[in-house]
């Protein structure tokens, strides 16, 4: 498995990181932030977005068991608050737009599901959930460009 | 847009349904950052091209706010009804598409279906024999933009059928 390029333009990669530092800031929540994105870096398989956003989980605080329990959070009731999973359905909607076979959101998928967007938006605020929203775009965005390229885990150094 | 006449009857479509959140206003830095993604991704690609990665990519993702606008930039454009038509069922109809454009399509649907598991060699090695790396590591930032349009509008539930071509321009 070798990187099939590391071309990105420039303009590119400063307007991404652009997207992902606005989107985090405007959520205020730097620890639910990386639960939000290496749950959508799992339904993409992005190794290189998992490897750092786990490290940065870990510098957040956050602990090794939500980590552990994250690929499988609506099992784990006593792990995840309300708020959390309330944010971790919508990040599954906005990820799996697709529908079709992925595992996390069944044979069905499609748009997003009123009763995610509603239970979102009883935890989150317009502007919380605008903020949220543009952060699962952002990982999406980087989930895309590394996958594309095969970029490889482990370049990110905390 | 909620009633259609025909010559003697009247068809009452369903009303249209709200948009949910008017994301760019409660996030305007980042939607700030978004249309300078929009601008630096288009770069040096060709807009032909650049159209028919964004329709296909939003009717994968379900976008119908970006299916609305990019059929109708496209088509002021000079894009043909036909290769529109036929975007869907590219794959059965690849006589309307130039090899460049297939190889850009064949990219588009793996890098958006990215839940499905990873981009084929096959699918990057095809692109790869028709771009160059820059223009190749354009478009695969142009599939990444419209993929960030697409999960805005589907998730705020962006109204279609309002857009004006060369609306946003």
């Amino acid at each position: 498995m070798t990187t099939r390029t590391r071309l990105l333009d420039p303009a590119v990669g400063r307007a991404l990181s652009a997207v992902s530092a606005t989107a985090k800031k405007g959520l205020g929540d730097p620890a639910l932030a990386e639960l939000v994105v290496i749950r959508a870096s799992q339904l993409n398989h992005c190794a290189f977005c998992l490897d750092m956003h786990l490290a940065l989980a870990r510098e957040y605080g956050v602990s090794e068991r939500q980590l552990d329990l994250l690929a499988a959070w609506e099992e784990a009731e006593d792990v995840f608050d309300e708020r959390e999973r309330a944010a971790l359905a919508l990040t599954e909607a906005v990820t799996v737009l697709t529908g079709g076979t992925s595992q996390a959101f069944g044979s069905g998928g499609g748009f997003v599901p009123d009763e995610v967007y509603e239970r979102a938006a009883k935890h989150f605020d317009e502007t919380r959930l605008a903020h949220l929203i543009g952060l699962v775009v952002a990982i999406n965005n980087w989930n895309r460009v590394m996958v594309s390229r095969r970029i490889p885990p482990g370049g990110h150094t905390p | 847009m909620t009633t259609h006449t025909e010559t003697t009857t009247t068809v009452e479509y369903a009303p249209e349904r709200p948009a949910r959140l008017e994301w760019a206003k409660h996030a305007p830095e980042v939607y700030k950052a978004m249309v300078r993604l929009e601008t630096a991704a288009r770069k040096g690609l060709d807009h032909t091209l650049y159209e028919l990665v964004k329709i296909r990519a939003s009717q994968i993702n379900h976008c119908a706010f970006c299916i609305d606008m990019h059929t109708k930039d496209a088509l002021a454009a000079g894009e043909s009804v036909e290769r529109i038509v036929q975007l869907s069922a590219w794959d059965e109809s690849r006589h309307f598409y130039t090899a460049k454009e297939i190889a850009a399509l064949e990219l588009t649907e793996a890098v958006t279906v990215l839940t499905d598991g990873f981009v084929p060699d096959e699918v990057y090695d095809n692109a790869a024999k028709h771009f160059e790396e820059a223009e190749l590591a354009q478009v695969i930032a142009a599939i990444t933009v419209i993929n960030a349009w697409n999960r805005f509008g589907v998730t705020c539930r962006m109204a279609p059928g309002h857009y004006e071509p060369g609306q946003y321009k």
